[in-house]
């Protein structure tokens, strides 16, 4: 029971209901689910199928009182959009010095990959092998699709400098796509309408 | 049966803000009391949504009246009572789900049954 009332109250101070009326809500519940306890009954009994959805029920009856906050189109705090920004700037640039290391560090001027599929056997040319600094990327049957080759010494450190570019990358075009315009969460959220709970 | 749950559902939605005004008529009452008065007529809710925003929306309308009174030495409640424009809401509610009443018993046939020795 009390548990269903504190997640009311969360509900009601995430729709900006002020705090007497919320109070006065609270205490009115938590009268009405003692008394029907102390008759041994159910919240059900009080609530009937809202016993069930306290989240709801409390934005149903704030919404019917007309209790609630101004509308505000994503309830978000605003800083969020701002920090998302600064992370993108900051991975970038961990990207772009992560790629600077791996050349300094390497002492080679160059990182070699393979774009076109390796097919090994006689003749055959074959840029890289399994071996020490080298990234392989097996493909079907254990032949390598791609391959990569730090030269140089320092292997681990260039190896795992390269791995949080790659991780970067990857990272940085999930962030374009969030903030392209044409894909992502903020443009599905454009399309929902807003909630309005019903009697219950 | 679902479907006779959920038709009973829709037919409650309609009329149970008239049901809470006609409790009321017994007079004053806070949340709990007026779900106990509706069981009392043989109207129950479980299985239905709770009146708290239905009393939300009367009291917003102006159709009741509210006060804060201790009830039985426990704490104080919030009790809801008719307003005059609550009384002719009733009133005016009351002649409608007659006339709607009626009309609907017509098309289902229940008026010949019922006169029929």
């Amino acid at each position: 029971m009390r548990e269903f009332v504190e997640e009311c109250r969360r509900e009601w101070r995430r729709l900006g209901v002020p705090d007497p009326i919320a109070n006065e809500m609270a205490a009115d519940l938590t009268a009405d689910l003692e008394e029907a306890e102390a008759e041994g009954g159910s919240p059900e009994d009080v609530l009937g199928n809202s016993a069930f959805d306290p989240r709801r029920f409390a934005a149903s009856w704030a919404t019917a009182r007309g209790v609630t906050g101004p509308p505000s189109p994503d309830r978000r705090p605003l800083w969020r959009p701002s920090v998302a920004a600064v992370l993108t700037v900051i991975l970038g640039a961990l990207v772009v010095l992560a790629g600077l290391a791996v050349l300094v560090r390497s002492g080679s001027s160059s990182i070699a990959v393979a774009t076109r599929r390796i097919v090994a056997g006689p003749g055959a040319i074959r840029l890289f092998g399994p071996g020490p600094g080298r990234i392989v990327i097996p493909g079907p049957l254990g032949r390598p699709i791609i391959g990569m080759q730090i030269a140089g010494h320092g292997h681990a450190f260039s190896l795992l400098l390269l791995l949080v570019a790659v991780v970067g990358i990857l990272c940085l075009g999930l962030a374009a796509l969030y903030w392209s315009p044409w894909f992502g969460p903020r443009r599905l959220r454009r399309h929902q309408g807003p909630r309005t709970p019903g009697w219950n | 049966m679902a479907n006779t749950e959920g038709r009973r559902s829709q037919l409650l939605r309609g009329v149970l803000d008239l049901c809470l005004l006609a409790v009321m008529e017994d007079g004053p009452a806070y949340g709990y009391e007026m779900t106990k008065r509706l069981r009392g007529r043989g109207l129950s809710i479980v299985g239905e949504g709770s009146i708290y925003p239905l009393l939300g929306r009367l009291e917003r309308d102006g159709l009741v009246e509210t006060h804060r009174a201790v009830s039985n030495g426990g704490p104080p409640r919030k009790y809801y009572s008719l307003s005059s424009a609550g009384e002719h809401a009733l009133e005016a509610g009351v002649s409608e789900w007659q006339a709607t009443r009626d009309a609907v018993d017509g098309a289902l046939g229940l008026v010949k049954a019922e006169v029929r020795p």
